[in-house]
């Protein structure tokens, strides 16, 4: 054979490898320009017929493609909400798909313009909405259809729950579980000990020293859970001053974090920590492992938090521990709001992509979870409430959280409010740092205040980053 | 590729038995190639042993380096179909952003620590096993040795990812073992210390764990080394009167240098990641950020942050990082009077 006689040299080889490689290479360079730029799919149109059983006009047969985060809700609500669409519209079917990492798994879909018709965008792994927006359907013909009782479905949701998913006037999130934020305690505990609920971080303050007396600390943390902190102190620091301090915050102003009422909170806060009130070695303790500290063991008796911490500690909570929520201090008897305001939003964030397939069968399906069944059948089983109203009785359910919850929303009236930066410019991993060493006590309210402004300051100097507006 | 490949290939087929210049290859235009001897052998190992491959290869290695070499000067958001071409500020912003630069310096910090101190360990395990038992007789590890290598083995068996969830169990400030063993032993200053949560603590803490994961590993790695040593080479050491201290400098690591570095490069990388640890430990960058690594910060700035582009810069940088340091590596060990080339 020839190739005994004349051996296959290495400097041919390598030669053709070479060769290889550079056409191979060319090819695929060229590629690489097109490859990241998938089609544009052209969203179909929808051929179902437009009437008043079907608003959107849902194409028969047809599947709504609905992607769910899988968290502390889990998704056997969607799945119910799913079921209504299919009895309601014949020969639609709903795929509910669960994830618990939204961003990761939906982002190729995105890209290569195959999104799915509706999204629950929620959860640690959410994809930013500033990033999506653009890209988004307008969710405004949703609220104002009828639900399947018949009636407008804005008529029957709280007030102020589209704020948060509107964005530079576009209504594009329709944040679906009501969420008050709220400081929490045992009703059960304070009866027992005679205390009542601090309005102001002086009447915390005090209240700390009685707790120590029993062996209790005031407060406590979790390393991933530090901000829970913020949240009340921006809370709180709102209250006091007004919505001012809210705007300047949201539109990322210089030294917003220097206003007077958020330095007397986080003076506030300083003078419960240094005073040893607070239960130390948060910022190594995992969370829930946190909140269990607080609601099994009772070693803490306050907790900042919204309203799903009952449902994320249900099988961690001591028997007879009457979960209740009271509104967020403020720092002085007279602030520009009552104490009874209240910080509400909505979360679970269901987004329906204008690229998806079926875009109205995806704004059907949000239709079927703002109707009745839906609604209750969530408040029933998740102990928490939808943005829609009078779908929790007098007792809650049998719940305490659920049933102060609907109180403060009562006493609250329309004093409600609620912010989106945090949020909407991804900054909670940035700040939970700022936030652990700050109640460990290694850090002042100095560089508290300077480290929050920095992360404030980066975003609003970062001119790729599109900036919301907020009046 | 394939004009080459199906070209050759015709010719190949058409004349089996080393037709040296058929038509086919006239194509090809050059005198060099009409001279080769293409035979259908010759052709078919070219074609499963290098252009398949090297296909392969360009399709799932190289391209993805290219197209995020790409990405990384683009403001692309990771959801859009369209980017903009913006030249080098992703770059210029990223030596600017102190995040970054702070997880840089910690990978960096753990690249020197975890290498140096886990091998070292690896290295004083591997003598005392193989060759540092009782100086009469033949050359031998300490009595049991086999116990403490399988026993040492164990950690490197558990994933990365378990070995991180079971430390930050042990590490937990109110409810964790080493608290527990700290305070019982009277010690009442480490009741509720955060090991994780102290900007002075967290990062040693977290470098212990990739440590003890990995020992066992790098160690068993060395015992093979030296066990490819002939004995005669230490019993003439020993004659001469070397220590186990001597012989483990003069003798063992000169002999085993190769594994040594190779080793340090598998470390190196690992050290320079870091990330399923740090997903598990310190999933959010640690107290003051004292141990968050680039990886960590990568995925962040892609995911929550919405910033594709800016977090290809970052993989970028950390891809010519890695690359540096193995680069380093290879120095040290050739101004030691290493042989370079590695793998031969």
């Amino acid at each position: 054979m020839d190739i005994n006689s004349r051996p296959l040299g290495r400097r041919d080889f390598l030669r053709g490898s070479l060769a290889a490689a550079a056409l191979a290479a060319t090819g695929s360079l060229a590629a690489c320009a097109t490859s990241g730029t998938g089609t544009t799919s052209q969203s179909s149109a929808p051929a179902g017929q437009v009437s008043d059983t079907n608003p959107f006009g849902v194409k028969s047969p047809s599947t709504v493609d609905a992607v769910i985060f899988n968290g502390g809700y889990g998704i056997d609500y969607a799945e119910f909400g799913g079921k209504q669409v299919e009895a309601k519209q014949q020969g639609v079917t709903v795929k509910v798909t669960p994830t618990t990492k939204v961003a990761q798994t939906l982002q190729p879909r995105f890209v290569a313009g195959n999104p799915p018709d509706v999204i629950d965008n929620s959860g640690a792994g959410l994809i930013g909405i500033n990033t999506i927006r653009d890209q988004l359907a307008e969710l405004n013909d949703v609220v104002e259809a009828k639900n399947y009782e018949g009636t407008v479905i804005k008529d029957t949701l709280y007030p102020g729950v589209m704020n948060p998913g509107t964005f530079d006037g576009k209504f594009i999130v329709l944040n679906y579980a009501l969420t008050v934020y709220a400081l929490w305690y045992s009703a059960s505990l304070f009866d027992q000990m005679g205390w009542t609920v601090p309005k102001t971080y002086d009447e915390m303050l005090s209240l700390g020293q009685e707790a120590k007396g029993k062996g209790k600390y005031l407060l406590g943390w979790g390393k991933e859970a530090a901000t829970y902190y913020q949240t009340m102190a921006i809370g709180s620091a709102i209250k006091e001053g007004g919505d001012e301090v809210r705007l300047a915050l949201e539109n990322l102003k210089p030294d917003c974090w220097s206003l007077p009422p958020i330095q007397d909170v986080f003076n506030g806060l300083k003078k419960i920590i240094d005073a040893g009130y607070v239960k130390p070695g948060g910022s190594g303790t995992q969370f829930t492992a946190a909140q269990a500290q607080w609601s099994d063991a009772e070693q803490f008796i306050l907790y900042p938090s919204g309203g799903w911490i009952e449902n994320e500690m249900k099988k961690q909570t001591k028997s007879g521990f009457k979960m209740t929520g009271a509104p967020e201090p403020t720092v002085s008897s007279n602030s520009k709001m009552p104490w009874e305001a209240l910080h509400s939003t909505a979360g679970e964030g269901y987004i329906v992509p204008s690229q998806g397939k079926n875009v109205a069968g995806g704004k059907e399906f949000l239709r079927a979870m703002l109707s009745k069944d839906a609604a209750v059948n969530f408040a029933k089983t998740k102990l928490s409430s939808t943005i829609v109203k009078g779908t929790v009785p007098a007792d809650g359910f049998g719940s305490t959280a659920l049933q102060s919850q609907i109180k403060m929303l009562e006493a609250a009236g329309s004093n409600i409010f609620s912010w989106n930066f945090v949020d909407l410019y991804g900054m909670n991993t940035d700040q939970l740092v700022v936030w652990n060493s700050f109640l460990s006590g290694d850090s002042d309210v100095a560089k508290l205040t300077k480290g929050l402004q920095d992360i404030t300051d980066k975003v609003a100097k970062d001119d790729s980053i599109k900036k919301v507006q907020v009046s | 590729v394939t004009a080459l490949s199906s070209g050759g290939l015709t010719t190949g087929v058409a004349s089996p038995g080393g037709v040296s210049s058929s038509g086919g290859l006239r194509r090809f235009g050059s005198a060099r190639w009409r001279r080769r001897n293409l035979t259908f052998d010759k052709i078919s190992f070219f074609l499963v042993f290098l252009v398949i491959p090297v296909a392969f290869y360009i399709a799932f290695v190289v391209s993805p380096f290219v197209q995020a070499a790409y990405f990384s000067l683009t403001d692309w958001t990771g959801f859009t179909p369209a980017m903009n071409f913006i030249g080098l500020s992703n770059y210029a912003k990223l030596f600017t952003d102190a995040t970054f630069l702070q997880a840089m310096a910690n990978n960096i910090l753990m690249a020197i620590v975890v290498p140096i101190v886990t091998l070292g360990l690896a290295m004083f395990f591997a003598t005392l096993v193989t060759v540092g038992g009782s100086t009469r007789g033949n050359i031998r590890g300490l009595r049991n040795s086999s116990f403490y290598r399988v026993i040492s083995f164990f950690p490197y068996v558990i994933p990365a990812i378990v070995i991180g969830l079971i430390w930050s169990q042990i590490y937990d400030p109110s409810a964790g073992l080493l608290n527990g063993i700290l305070t019982r032993l009277g010690l009442e200053q480490f009741t509720s210390f955060a090991w994780l949560g102290n900007p002075h603590t967290a990062r040693w803490a977290v470098m212990f764990v990739i440590i003890w994961g990995l020992v066992g590993f790098y160690m068993v790695l060395f015992i093979a080394a030296i066990k490819g040593v002939p004995a005669e080479v230490f019993e003439a050491a020993r004659i001469d009167g070397a220590g186990r201290f001597r012989t483990a400098i003069s003798i063992t690591i000169p002999l085993i240098r190769e594994n040594v570095q190779t080793a340090f490069i598998y470390i190196g990388i690992l050290a320079l990641d870091a990330f399923v640890y740090m997903a598990a430990l310190e999933p959010g960058g640690g107290p003051d950020n004292t141990t968050l690594v680039m990886a960590q910060e990568l995925f962040n700035t892609a995911f929550t942050k919405g910033q594709f582009g800016y977090a290809c810069a970052m993989g970028v940088v950390l891809a010519v990082i890695t690359l540096a340091y193995a680069g380093l590596v290879f120095a040290v060990n050739r101004i030691f009077g290493g042989k370079s080339e590695v793998g031969e």
